[in-house]
Formats: C-alpha cells, structure tokens, sequence
C-alpha cells in the first residue's frame, strides 16, 4: 500500500502505457479482437478506482502539492520528472480517469477497423492526459501535452468521419503551432532564470518560488521578454481551449472525430487549454496575467455570444454541440480572468462541468449516429415517440448544458458570473463599471444556450416521426444506460452538493488567486520594483 | 429563530410524488394509482402548510400571525469566499400565503385532472410532471434566499415547458413550449443580474436574518432599511447601479415569468398544454411568481421610485393592451389567457403604486377565480369533445348546468360584481391607483390620473370580453355543427391529423369531427367538485379582505384581515413620518427585516383610508366602478347577445401582429446574421480562409521550390516547424546574451 501511495501518480501514468502494450500483445498472441475491449475497459476502470485514492491522500488545507514525486532525468539540463497533484488538478485528473472507461465502452460496436490500434491509442492518450495535469516540472509537462496530441490526431484521422483527413490535420495544426511557441517560451524561461539566479530550471515548483522570492521577476527590461513569453503559453493554451478566434479546428475536430474521441476531446482535452492557462500563465506571470486580462474577457465574451449563434444555425446536432462548447469555454475562460476566489473556483468547477455535460451530449449524439448514421437535425423528428427513455435523458443533459439550477452547470456559471461582476480586474476608473457590463454580456449566453439546445431537440425530439427511417428505432439498450447514468447521476449531485469539490480546490485555486492579484499588486509594489531597478541594478553575473 | 422541520415535508412530497409516478406509475400504467399518488402528495404538501401556516399542532404560533419567520435549514447549498447560499426554507406571512393558496388550488386542480386526463396514454407521465411543478412551484414561495428561489423560478419554467409541450406530437405545443421557456430565460437573465447586484450592495441574498451554525446571515432587507436610502426619481437611476437597477433587473424578470409587456406572447400560445396546466401553472400560480418577486422586494423597490413607477406603466399598459386582445378572440382559452395576462397587469399596477397588499389580495382572488374558469373552460372543452373554439360552442347551460353555474360566478367575479372576490381586490387597485400619491413612496406619483382612467377603462372592457366568452358558451343556440369560413380546409387538415393519429398509435388529446348525433355532457364529479369548491371561494373568498370603507357601511369596523396579515411583510420607511395625518402618532413597528425595532410613522395608509372625505372617496369610486362593471356587462349582453358571431376588428384577432414583429424585426434577423455572417462568413470564409489559404500557399511554395510532389500535410507541417525553430532560435540567442 505504502508503495501505491508513494507511486501514485507515477502508476496513474504508466498503467494506460503498459496497458497498451498488453493490448498490443494480446492481440499478437491470441488474436481475439472482441476481447480487446474488455481488457482495456478494465484497464481504464482500474486506473479510475486507483485515482480515487488521490481524494483522501490530496491535503485540502495548504498550497503544496501532494502525491509528489521529483527524481531526476536529463540532469545536465536540470529537468526532472516531477509530479504532483493540489486541488486546481485533483478532480481534472479524477475526471481524466472516470471519463475514459465510458469512451471505452461508447465504441462497443463502433470500431470495425483495426481495433488494436485504437484501443492502443485510447490508453496512451490517457496516460498523456494525465501527465499534462500532474506534471510539474515544465519539459516533462510540454512532453505530455504534445503526446497527447498524437493518439487524437490518429482517432480522428483514422477512426473519423468522411472529412477525417481534413479535420485531423487542421487539429493538428492549430495545437502545434500554439505549442511549439510555449517550447521556445519554456526553454526561454529556463535561460532567463537562469541570467537571474544563475540556475537555469524547468521546475514550476522552483520557478514560482523565485517568483514569490522576487528573484524571478520580469520588469524593466525583462518586460518585453515576460510579455512575449506570456503570449507564448497564452496562444498554446488559448487554442487548445479554445478561445475565439482560434475555434474553427474544433467544430471539425469533433464532427469527424469518432464518438471515443469526441467524448475525451471535450471532456479532458480542452480543459488542458484552461488548466495551462491558470496553473502556468497566472503563475509565472501574474503581472501580464492582470495586464492582458482585458483581451481574454472580451474574447471569452465574444466566443460566448459568437458560439451560442452559430450553435443555432447549425444542421448537424454534433456540430452544435462543438460551437456550444466554444460557448461553454468562453465562460470558463472569463471565470478565470475575472481574478476573483468565485469567478476562479467557478471556472474550475465549470470545467468539471462541461466535462460532464457536454461529454454526455457527444456519447448521446454517437448513440443516434450509430443507429442511423447520420447526425442531420433534418432527417430526425419526434424521436421522444420511439425513443422516450433516450429523450428524456437528452433533455435531462441539455438542461444542465443549459444551466438549469440543481444541474451542475449552473453552479459554475453562477460563480462565474458573480466572480466577473465583483471583479476589479476591468477597473481602468472607478466611475466606469465594465465589469457589470461584461456580466450581462455573457449572461446573454445563459439565454442562447436554452435557445439553440431547445429548438434542436424541439427538432430532433418532439412532434411526430416524419421520416420512415426513424419509425424502428431501438431505445437505449442496458450497455447504453449504464454508460449515461454515471454521467447523469454527477450531473445532478453536482448540481445539489458542491462543496466536495469545490472545498478540496479551494485552496490551491484561492493561492493563485492571491498570487495573481497581490504580487506586485497595482501601482504600488510596481513603482516599488522601478525603484529598485533604478537605485541598485541587479546585476546579471 | 423559530424552526420547523417540517417546512421542507411541504416541497419534498410532490418531489416524491413526482419521483414514484415517474418510476413507478410508468410501469404500472394504472390511472388510479397514478392519481392517487399526486393528489396524495400534494394533500400532504396542503395540510402540513396549513398546519405551519395556522399554527395547528405546532409548537410555534402559526406563520401567518407569527412576527418571526418559521425557518428550516436543509443544507448548505454554495459556499464559495463570501459568497453563500443555503438550500433553507422560511415561511413568513408573505410565503405562508402563497404556501396555502398554492397548495389548495393545486390540490383541486390535481383531482380535476384525473377526470379530464382520463384515457391519455400518458397519464402517470402528465401527473409526474405536475407533482414536479408543485415542488418547484413552492420552493419558489418558500425559498429563504434569492439564489434557492431563482432555483423554483427556473424549475417552474421547466416543468411549464415539459407541460406546455406535453402533447409532443402537435407543432403548436413544440413551438409554444420552446418559445415559453426561451421568453422566460430572457427573464431570468434580470433576475440573475439582479442577484449579482443585490449581492454586491448589501453581501446577502437570505430574505431573513438568521443564524446558521454559527454564522449571523443577515438578510438583504434590513441591510437595505439600515444602511441605504432612496434613490432618486429619476431616469438615471436605471443605470446607477443603485437599488434602482436592481428593482429594473428582478422587474426584468418578473415580465418574463408573468408575461408582461415586452415578454408577454408566450402566455397565450402556452394554451397548447392540457387544461389543467393553464389552470395551475398559466393562470393560478407560476405566472404569479413575479408578483412575488416584486412584493418579497418590496423593501428595495420602497427606495427605487423610478423603478416602481415604471412597474406601474408597465402593469396598466399591459392589463389594456392585452384586454383589447382578449375581446376578439375565439379560442375560449385563448380569451381566459389574455384575461390572465390583463390581470396580472392590474397586479402589477397595484405594486407599482405601493400597495403591495393589494396586489397579493389580487394574486389570490384571482387565483380562485381563473383557475375556477380555466377549469370550467376545460369542463366545456371536455364536453365538447376537445372543441376549444367558441364559434362551434353554444347554448351549453343547457347541457353542462353545473359547470354553467359554477363559471358564472368566476364571470362575476372577474367583471367585479360586489360581494364576488374580484371586487374587492379589484376596486382596491382601483382605489390606490388613484390615490397613488398616498402609497408611493416618493410622492407625488407622476400620472396617477392617467394610469386609474386606463385601469378603469380594463375594467369595462374586461366586463365586454368575458361577457362575450360567456354568451358565446353558455347562450344563444347551438352552433356544434355549423361549418365555420375556411372550415373546409379545416376539415381537411383534421382527417389528416385522424389519419396520421391512428398511424402513429396515438395518445394524445385530438379533435374529433364532432358526430351528427353530437351532444355535450356534463362532467363527471372529480371535475365538477373542483369547480363548486372554487366557485365558493370566487364568491366568498374576497371577505378576508374587505376594506374598511365598505366593512363600516354595514358597521362591521375594520374586518380587512389580510391587510392587516400582511402588513408586517410590506417594510416602514421613514418618508412616512413627515407626513402631516400621522406625524404624531409615532410609534415602534416592528418587522421581520431586522430583529431591531424602527421609529417610524403608523401606516399612514391605513390612518387616511379612516378619515371621513378619505371614505366616502373611496366608496363612491367603489360605486363608480361597481357602475362601470354593469355597464360593461350590459354592452356584451348589447354587443354580442343577438350576434355572438360579430365580426371583431383584424388587428385585434391578429393579437395587434406583435408575433410577426419579434419574428420579423428580432429573430429572423439574429438566425440570418449566425448563418450568413458568423458562421458562413467569419468562420468558414475568414478565419478558414485564412488556415486553408495558408496551407495552399505553403504547398504552391513547396512545390515550386522543391519541383515535387509535396503532400499538403508535410510541407505545412514543415513551415510551421521552420518557423518554430527560428523563434526558438531566437529565444535562446536571446537567453544567451542574456547570460553572456
């Protein structure tokens, strides 16, 4: 047990990697191919079990981490494989974990062609995700953010739809792009602290102290070089989230990706945009955090309005969903930046959320697809007559896309729009209150989200069945309902009791908080770092 | 703090209700169990908030006589920095109100849907929706903060929805469904901007203080009376980001809920739900939820004049607009749904103009009274075979002499016959909008005059319009067989409906072509008993709220016992004390909103109402109107007697074409700027353009370059590779010189 404990993470990680290999093997040496499955839904479903250890071993009280694990790796560089969890990545990485054994099983029928591969591929995009949310030393954190990326590119050009090739690529162009910008800036951070304290180090444990120390701090002129790194890790993770303007490879992403893939880029994927944004961005660079807040409000504003419109006017029930997920980021995005302990901890619980939510949507949609092969809002129409228990469970799912109370999406939106309207961050005078203004735009949201959600299902659900083809339709089947009613039953608790998870995240969300808005908080502490620049400068030997 | 655990037994057993009829009922299929299961839960629901209520068997006094707040703290909802909000109940005077009407009228509105429901496939699915609208309905009512009574108000919007789109297979209710629920999300938007606002001025949402595991909440209220004062009157106090905004906010809200002008149209299309559910969520309940809203609030809005006023103009301009609607309707609900929406305006007139009282006194009368019509209109609807349209309707006191007797007094009552329970609250509004500049908290109320000739001129017209409904029910001769214009492609459209029906195995409520041997019945007793039992209260039921000039003609002193309940809800401000008829009896007036006592002047309302010229005002506009309210009988009775099929003017039936407008001017635009210019155009041209248009550049340069054949892939993969590496490159040139 002991040593479970002390290798937690480390077994989270590699378990999925050696899975893959047995699923490899396996398939070498006995050939059967319907077995696969089961073993990697058992595979994933023990993973999941062990990461339920985290809850009880994650200290809730404190800023440190826990589970931490630092052992050298390429020490001539000074980059090490450092791990650990606090309560920003506890649920993301427990969410990881849950959500994998239902997109195991979402494809039951689903995988004709090599199923080795993909079941291979599934685990290692696992064990990639998991890594993104534990590392912390920032190499081995940029290593597994560029793994994951690898399995999805495969899922979805090789497992997707008719336009796989097309979406495949362009998703993979975007999030490279953005993340060999964050390459340059890491390896920039490490030569930059090391001009300063003459250790150069990819640790994010060691930077941040630094950081508090003021030993690490990019003013004067280091300014340029600070802002230009922010952007660095901005425009990586703002496109992984994604952020307006740099949405367009999602809706494709997730059309053509296969019904597994669909569920894990929505659920896990892009919150490893808004994860990045809050552990490193606010982190390491707090001063262009708050400076630049302003750009990500109105763009999270604008994805919200912009997702929610273009949501509506789409024909294809899954391409809604994805522009309703640019919609649903933009609020986890303006949470974030609104630098309040609510709007924060609102943003990390709306990314549970969305997880949830919109990850049932897709499993839902892949439920209709698999029956009819087609996912066009015009070829369905009052499916509640032959399908009442998989509509009433679409409807249940919408309601709490759409942020019904006692849902879960409304807790996060709440808090979000409570923490943007009593943030200061948009306080440029004090006459002029943009904050309110920026709530009641993105509240805006909350009323175009019941509208493109109600009238695809009005569509979809109600009135009579209007095409032949629907008329023998199968209900949900048991295999069915026990993948939706995991989802169901955390859509609900997590509407009517939050305080687990947003109590074990308090702490770890209100230190960056803190260290966002009080290190060199305003003009006081700023004025205070000129001087010292000015009177005795640092010198760089 | 008085607490009883039972509060939360009235919201949980119709979720339980709700829960047993969904899991178990669904099996089952079994009509009796069904019904059983939702009017028991709702039976529970109604004594125990009586017994809370009253203060029978319990060891507190009862809510309604009560100084404190009965409350029941169930668990801590959100706790987020200073940010909190319980799942906990209380019950004041206000709530134990709407607590008892709510559960009594929805108690007799479950036992008549079990006759009318009877034979719907969907029976068990009809009442687990209901039990679930009871339970949010009174989480609403009950809720002892803002944020858990946002939580009934969205859930009443849901299960209005569910219950509105019930019959999934027409087209009306899927569309009417949607656009009730969408109208009352704009609605919503208010009430939650409201809350942030409301949150940040005073760091509260509770409506009480209490004490809750050791932490002092202290609720919005007494925070407002002790430490903020009136906003001034004017325009700009809308944008202040003052109480002003928050009562324009929540009012935001309350015209979604209540259907007021601008969110009014989903009111009448909701009609394509079952009876039953206009009765209890269109006409008796739910959409009384902003009244609530607004008279629960009644100490923010005390300091926000402008925004009271403009809940007055708003109320008086939708009671009118939406009367002249209701006068050319032919569809009988449709003319109840507008007659809804007409009087909720005169609610709101009446909190408008500070008579909070009064328009609570309203809220329940008329809950008496249209649920009784709404009911009755579905006992005729029923008889008659599901025919809903009055043309085809006739003579039917012939036929259905209970459900006739029984609507008459709802008629009388409406139109405002004395002694009938819509006089009373009625004349009251009358009243108080015409002496507005003694109610409104910063006199004097601008357009007082005004506002009274148009409430007035509702009244008649409101006479005019039920007076037709009624004759072209109940009187003339039978028309159940008489094609209407354009009946025949009428006809034709039903067959296919018939057609389609019998395809489709259908379950759902249909218009039959009625038979040539066709007559109406009348309604078996589960149906008529509900109505007997709101008739007498339509008629009786205004006693608890005689005002005292009327209750002094007959020498019974001051007998206004729901005033007088209610009084300690409506919060004292110090403006009163200047005034001259009560500037020397000062004295302490205790309210619920703070455990500390103001000094602040009598009711100055109820010290004028006793003054002789005050009286004799008041009865004879009681007088006038009672005049009026004959009169507008009489022009019905002139107008429609002898041609019940009069043609009404176009624009009238055509709802003054304000459906067209929003389809036209708001969402046709909004749909075509997403599909041409977001979607199409910025998302696919633009931004995709420039994506693709990169990648195509990059592949022409490669192939010019190289002189092969580059995949389109590898050679944009490598680009942006080369690019990556140069700004690599130059970080670390960079990081060096840095070092070096």
């Amino acid at each position: 047990m002991d040593f479970i404990n002390e290798n937690l993470l480390t077994i989270l990680i590699l378990l999925p990697v050696f899975g893959a290999v047995g699923v490899i093997l396996h398939q070498m040496f006995w050939k059967q191919e319907s077995q696969l499955k089961w073993l990697t839904f058992g595979l994933t479903l023990v993973n999941f079990l062990i990461s339920l250890l985290l809850i009880s071993g994650t200290k809730t009280a404190g800023t440190g981490f826990s589970f931490e694990k630092n052992v050298p790796w390429i020490s001539a560089i000074n980059t090490n494989y450092h791990v650990g969890v606090d309560g920003l990545s506890l649920w993301l990485v427990i969410l990881t974990t849950f959500i994998m054994p239902i997109a195991v099983i979402s494809t039951w029928h689903a995988v004709e062609k090599r199923p080795t591969a993909f079941y291979a591929f599934l685990l290692l995009l696992e064990s990639a995700m998991i890594g993104v949310f534990v590392s912390l030393d920032l190499l081995v954190f940029y290593l597994f953010f560029e793994a994951s990326l690898v399995p999805m590119f495969f899922l979805i050009g090789i497992w997707g739809g008719e336009n796989r090739i097309y979406a495949a690529v362009k998703f993979f162009i975007f999030t490279a792009l953005g993340s060999l910008l964050m390459l340059a800036a890491i390896i920039a951070l490490y030569y930059v602290h090391a001009s300063q304290t003459g250790l150069g180090t990819f640790d994010f444990v060691a930077l941040t102290r630094s950081i508090e120390l003021g030993h690490l701090a990019f003013t004067g002129p280091l300014a340029v070089t600070g802002t230009l790194m922010f952007w660095a890790f901005a425009l990586a993770f703002s496109i992984k989230v994604p952020l307006f303007p740099f949405h367009t490879w999602l809706p494709d992403a997730h059309t053509e990706a296969p019904t597994a893939g669909s569920v894990i880029l929505a659920a896990v994927l892009l919150k490893m945009g808004t994860y990045g944004l809050m552990r490193f961005n606010f982190t390491l660079f707090p001063d262009q955090s708050r400076e630049w807040a302003w750009l990500f409000i109105t763009l999270a504003i604008i994805g919200i309005i912009y997702g929610a419109l273009v949501a509506m006017v789409q024909p294809d029930v899954k391409r809604l969903v994805a522009y309703s997920s640019v919609a649903h980021m933009g609020f986890v995005i303006l949470g974030m930046f609104s630098f309040t302990e609510m709007g924060m901890q609102g943003a990390l619980y709306q990314m549970l959320n969305h997880g949830v939510s919109t990850g049932a949507l897709f499993l839902l949609v892949g439920f209709i697809y698999e029956r009819r092969h087609t996912r066009q809002i015009s070829d369905f129409g009052g499916l509640a007559n032959v399908m009442p228990i998989y509509a009433t469970v679409f409807v249940i799912t919408s309601m709490s896309s759409v942020g019904l109370p006692f849902l879960n999406g409304f807790v996060g939106e709440f808090l979000i729009m409570i923490g943007m309207w009593k943030s200061t961050i948009l306080q440029v005078t004090a006459s002029a209150n943009w904050n309110y203004i920026a709530t009641m735009l993105a509240g805006t949201g909350v009323i175009f989200a019941a509208v493109y959600l109600l009238w695809m299902i009005q569509r979809v659900f109600f009135g009579k069945v209007t095409n032949e083809k629907n008329r023998s339709l199968k209900d949900l089947s048991w295999r069915e309902i026990g993948l939706i009613a995991p989802l169901l039953f955390l859509m609900v608790f997590m509407g009517v009791y939050p305080r687990p998870f947003l109590d074990a995240a308090k702490e770890s969300v209100n230190a960056i908080q803190k260290r966002v808005m009080h290190q060199a908080g305003g003009e006081v502490d700023h004025a205070a770092a000129v001087d010292n620049k000015t009177t005795e400068p640092r010198s760089h030997e | 703090m008085v607490e009883n655990n039972l509060l939360s037994l009235i919201i949980f057993a119709p979720l339980v209700g709700a829960v047993v009829n969904w899991i178990v009922g669904g099996r089952l299929k079994n009509e009796t169990f069904s019904g059983l299961v939702a009017c028991g839960a709702i039976a529970v629901s109604t004594i125990v908030a009586f017994m809370i209520a009253f203060g029978i068997g319990t060891p507190h006094t009862g809510a309604l006589f009560a100084d404190k707040p009965v409350l029941d703290q169930i668990w801590t909802w959100v706790n987020v920095g200073t940010f909190r909000a319980d799942f906990a109940l209380g019950m004041d005077r206000l709530s134990a109100i709407y607590a008892c009407f709510v559960t009594f009228v929805g108690l007799l509105i479950h036992i008549f849907a079990t006759g009318y429901m009877h034979g719907d496939k969907g029976f068990y699915r009809f009442f687990a929706y209901l039990n679930l609208f009871m339970f949010a309905m009174l989480t609403l009512v009950l809720a002892d903060n803002y944020l858990l009574m946002f939580v009934g108000w969205e859930g009443v919007g849901l299960c209005s929805y569910l219950l509105i789109g019930y019959y999934i297979k027409r087209d009306e209710a899927r569309t009417a469904a949607k656009k009730a629920f969408v109208m009352n999300r704009i609605g919503d938007w208010g009430v939650l901007m409201g809350m942030f606002l409301i949150f940040t001025l005073t760091g509260s949402l509770s409506f009480f203080d209490k004490n809750v595991d050791g932490v002092e909440v202290q609720s919005v209220f007494s925070y407002v009376i002790a430490h903020m004062s009136a906003d001034p009157f004017t325009w700009g106090a809308i944008v202040a980001g003052g109480l002003t905004s928050v009562g324009v906010l929540l009012f935001i809200g309350a015209t979604g809920k209540s259907a007021q002008i601008p969110l009014l149209t989903w009111l009448p299309d909701a009609m394509a739900g079952p009876t039953p559910v206009s009765a209890l969520i269109h006409a008796a309940t739910m959409v009384t939820a902003g009244v609530y809203l607004v008279v629960r609030s009644n100490a923010i809005y005390q300091f926000a004049p402008t925004a009271m006023w403009i809940i007055a103009v708003i109320g008086a301009a939708t009671a009118l607009f939406a009367a002249t609607i209701a006068i050319a309707q032919n569809d009988i609900k449709k003319v109840l749904a507008y007659s809804t929406v007409s009087q909720l305006g005169f609610m709101f007139l009446a909190a408008g103009v500070g008579a909070f009282v009064v328009a609570i006194f309203h809220v329940m009368t008329h809950a008496f009274f249209k649920a009784l019509l709404f009911l009755g209109s579905g006992s005729v609807i029923h008889g008659m075979h599901h025919e809903q349209d009055m043309r085809k309707m006739g003579n039917l006191r012939k036929y259905m002499p209970i459900t006739f007797i029984t609507m008459a007094t709802g008629w009388l009552a409406i139109c405002g016959i004395p002694i009938f329970a819509g006089f009373f609250s009625k004349d009251e509004i009358l009243y108080k909008t015409f002496a507005a500049d003694n109610y409104f908290p910063q006199r004097p109320f601008p357009g007082e005059e005004f506002l009274w000739v148009i409430a007035t001129f509702t009244a008649i017209l409101t006479a005019v319009y039920m007076t037709r409904m009624m004759i072209m029910t109940f009187w003339g001769k039978e028309r159940f067989h008489d094609a209407l214009p354009g009946e025949e492609h009428h006809e034709e459209h039903h067959d296919e409906h018939a057609d389609a029906n019998t395809a489709d195995d259908d379950d759902e409520e249909h218009h039959h072509a009625l038979p040539h041997d066709f007559k109406p019945h009348e309604s078996p007793w589960a149906m008529t008993v509900p109505l007997i039992v709101l008739a007498v209260l339509s008629t009786i039921g205004g006693l608890v709220g005689v005002p005292y000039a009327m209750s002094s003609l007959f020498g019974a002193g001051d007998v206004n016992v729901f005033e007088h309940t209610l009084e300690p809800v409506i919060a004292e401000k110090d403006e009163h004390a200047g005034h001259e008829s009560s500037a020397s009896e000062k004295k302490e007036v205790k309210h619920f909103f703070g455990s500390e006592t103001k000094t602040t002047a009598a009711e100055p309302a109820a010290s004028e109402a006793h003054s002789p010229e005050v009286i004799a005002k008041e009865r004879g506009l009681a007088a006038l109107s009672t005049v009026l309210a004959v009169i507008g009988i009489a022009i019905g009775f002139a107008l429609f007697y002898k041609t019940p099929l009069r043609k009404m003017p176009k624009i009238l039936e055509e709802k003054w074409r304000l459906d067209e407008f929003y389809n036209g001017y708001i969402v046709d635009p909004i749909t075509k700027l997403s599909t041409t210019g977001l979607w199409k155009g910025f998302d696919l041209g633009f931004i995709d353009g420039i994506v693709n248009g990169i990648g195509a550049a990059v592949a022409a340069f490669g192939n010019a370059v190289r002189h092969m054949q580059v995949g389109f892939v590898r050679s944009y993969a490598a680009v942006i590779l080369l690019g990556a590496l140069a700004v690599i490159g130059y970080f670390i040139y960079y990081g060096l010189k840095l070092i070096g």
